[in-house]
């Protein structure tokens, strides 16, 4: 027994040392990014300057001219909001219909949507360009983006409000319904509120998702209603002279997501597995 | 209205506009696929409008497979991609996650350290790693060699010991910028990114461990080994299996990094190709589409039936 408490003891201090180390190598290249944008372009690329420089924030005044920032900026939030707020306006009327009144199809329903989350983009990307630029005359407006954000996000929305759904008991809404309370009315006033804590997480997490999306964004548009993701691809080779600039622009584009994801890691795990890992 | 008809409703726009999303597009991309469907020919005008007249049967599915050289390169690369990431999230993931599955001084701030590259978009990730770090001259790569380099010609002045560092060679920065090595690139990045999620899902798996179970095999005399290979791991089977195939299906079709590292030096994956060929040649791009369809699905069955277990649950 003497050797076990021995060992533990010796583990006690060893392992969250080790588990500090890890978690500061992981976030080190996003410390790196932060570091590197109070540095001048200059300075960002002489050894001599790596850890010792004078800070600026010029690559943070001067963001709107070397990129036209904000534009892009706020595409990107325009495209995620409605987004996100389309993909609830259609996603919790029928997440609430399939929890509290379910057939014997909704399970195939919820995974045939899932199903189309798994279809690989590429294979559809001529289509969609054909017919949104000759057909549809929609190509590179915000509507199509919010449009395809909000499908390719839909069934992760269904099936997270699902699962949060299912935690109700099925009594408090059939309460409501005796009580000669609408459809819209249970909805509204009755399962919003006590599914809160789900519907924001919901929503935090679709719009962390709508914000990062890389393909369809960078593809449906090239102006207009291109969003950060578009803009950070179109400055991939800078050549190594604009390291500074690069960095603050990079560090204000996946900042205000990164802090919000700290707020959700939990649904994460819901979100991303549907539900399989609890 | 009855009981049953505004439930069925209600989920009606959804299922519609879902349907609509997946049906169009695909049926057209079938489509392409069985027809000579060039964007620029000057000799063959007529094969730059979509129609059943250029039909071409399996023609496009031949080409794709038998003359493009690259379309095996690019199945074997996806494939030895996607891999690659699975087995060292997988690796890095566990060790992490029982690393962290205790109480310590700053367990939270750890857990969100470790998180955050998962919320870095995948443009910015591989922007940052492709020219600030893994960069063989301007990056963190080529400056640390060659501070490992200065660090041993210094000790090359010393006695005795100067002998044994003059036996050393001058070191070189890998490049990541060739076809294999750019491969790696996406690699790292990719991995980098994902580790948290598997993190993430197995840490949450881990504290749902019957621990009763785990004093009864300490009571028994099990090492920290045989406890892992019999408890845990049997208890993780679930949450590896689904890390596995979600970063299956979300790998194959990566896109972005491979984008931003190659630039054309002919590191490409399945989705990279067909870009390539949708600049002109639509056909084959809609062929070899196809087979990624294929391809995802192979694995996307598996993943839906385990998905559909747990809904019963």
């Amino acid at each position: 027994m003497a050797a076990v408490t021995e060992q533990s003891r010796f583990g006690q201090v060893i392992w969250p040392v080790i588990a500090w180390i890890v978690a500061l190598i992981f976030f080190f290249p996003i410390f790196w990014m932060v570091f590197t944008s109070f540095k001048t372009d200059a300075d960002a690329v002489k050894p001599e300057h790596l850890f010792f420089f004078t800070p600026t924030l010029e690559n943070y005044t001067n963001m709107t001219e070397n990129y036209d920032y904000w534009r892009f900026a706020i595409n990107s939030v325009i495209t995620s909001t409605f987004a996100t707020a389309f993909s609830l306006f259609v996603g919790v009327p029928a997440a609430y219909a399939m929890s509290f009144t379910p057939s014997r199809h909704t399970k195939d329903i919820l995974l045939w949507m899932l199903s189309t989350k798994m279809l690989p983009a590429a294979a559809v990307l001529y289509p969609m360009t054909f017919l949104t630029k000759n057909f549809l005359n929609i190509y590179d407006t915000h509507f199509l983006v919010i449009l395809v954000l909000c499908l390719v996000n839909l069934p992760i929305v269904i099936w997270m409000l699902f699962t949060y759904f299912k935690e109700i008991p099925k009594e408090i809404i059939e309460a409501g319904k005796m009580d000669g309370v609408s459809t819209w009315g249970e909805i509204k006033d009755i399962l919003i509120p006590l599914a809160w804590g789900g519907v924001a997480s919901t929503a935090l997490l679709c719009f962390i998702f709508c914000w990062n999306e890389a393909y369809w964004t960078v593809r449906l548009t090239t102006t207009d209603a291109a969003t950060l993701s578009k803009l950070i691809e179109g400055n991939r080779a800078p050549e190594g002279l604009f390291f500074g600039r690069l960095s603050a622009v990079s560090t204000a584009a996946v900042g205000p997501i990164v802090v919000l994801g700290w707020f959700c890691q939990k649904q994460l795990v819901q979100g991303l597995t549907f539900g399989a890992v609890k | 209205m009855s009981k049953r008809t505004l439930p069925r409703l209600l989920q009606t726009p959804a299922v519609i506009l879902l349907l609509i999303w997946m049906l169009v597009p695909l049926s057209m991309t079938l489509y392409f696929s069985f027809i000579r469907y060039v964007l620029n020919n000057l000799r063959r005008p007529e094969w730059t409008t979509p129609s059943f007249s250029n039909w071409r049967g399996f023609g496009n599915y031949e080409y794709v497979l038998y003359k493009a050289k690259d379309f095996w390169f690019a199945v074997n690369n996806s494939l030895f991609i996607v891999c690659s990431i699975i087995i060292l999230t997988v690796i890095l993931g566990l060790a992490i996650a029982m690393l962290v599955n205790r109480t310590f001084p700053g367990r939270g701030i750890v857990r969100v350290l470790l998180i955050s590259p998962f919320f870095v978009m995948p443009a910015v990730n591989a922007v940052l790693w492709i020219n600030m770090i893994l960069d063989p001259v301007l990056g963190l790569n080529g400056i640390a060699v060659v501070g490992i380099n200065e660090l041993i010609a210094g000790l090359r002045d010393f006695p005795v010991l100067g002998a044994f560092f003059s036996l050393w060679p001058e070191l070189t920065p890998i490049s990541f910028r060739a076809t294999q090595t750019s491969a790696y690139a996406v690699i790292i990045m990719v991995t980098w990114q994902w580790t948290p999620f598997a993190v993430l899902i197995f840490m949450t798996s881990l504290q749902s461990e019957d621990e009763q179970q785990k004093e009864a095999a300490i009571l028994d005399g099990a090492g920290a080994w045989s406890q892992f290979r019999n408890l845990t791991l049997p208890h993780l089977a679930r949450p590896i299996s689904i890390v596995v195939m979600i970063q299956a299906i979300l790998h194959l079709s990566l896109y972005a990094e491979i984008e931003i590292v190659s630039r054309g030096n002919g590191n490409k994956n399945l989705p990279y190709l067909i870009g390539e060929f949708t600049t002109n040649n639509i056909g084959a791009a809609s062929a070899a589409g196809i087979f990624a369809v294929i391809l995802a699905n192979i694995v996307a069955i598996f993943l839906l039936r385990m998905v559909g277990k747990s809904l019963m649950d």
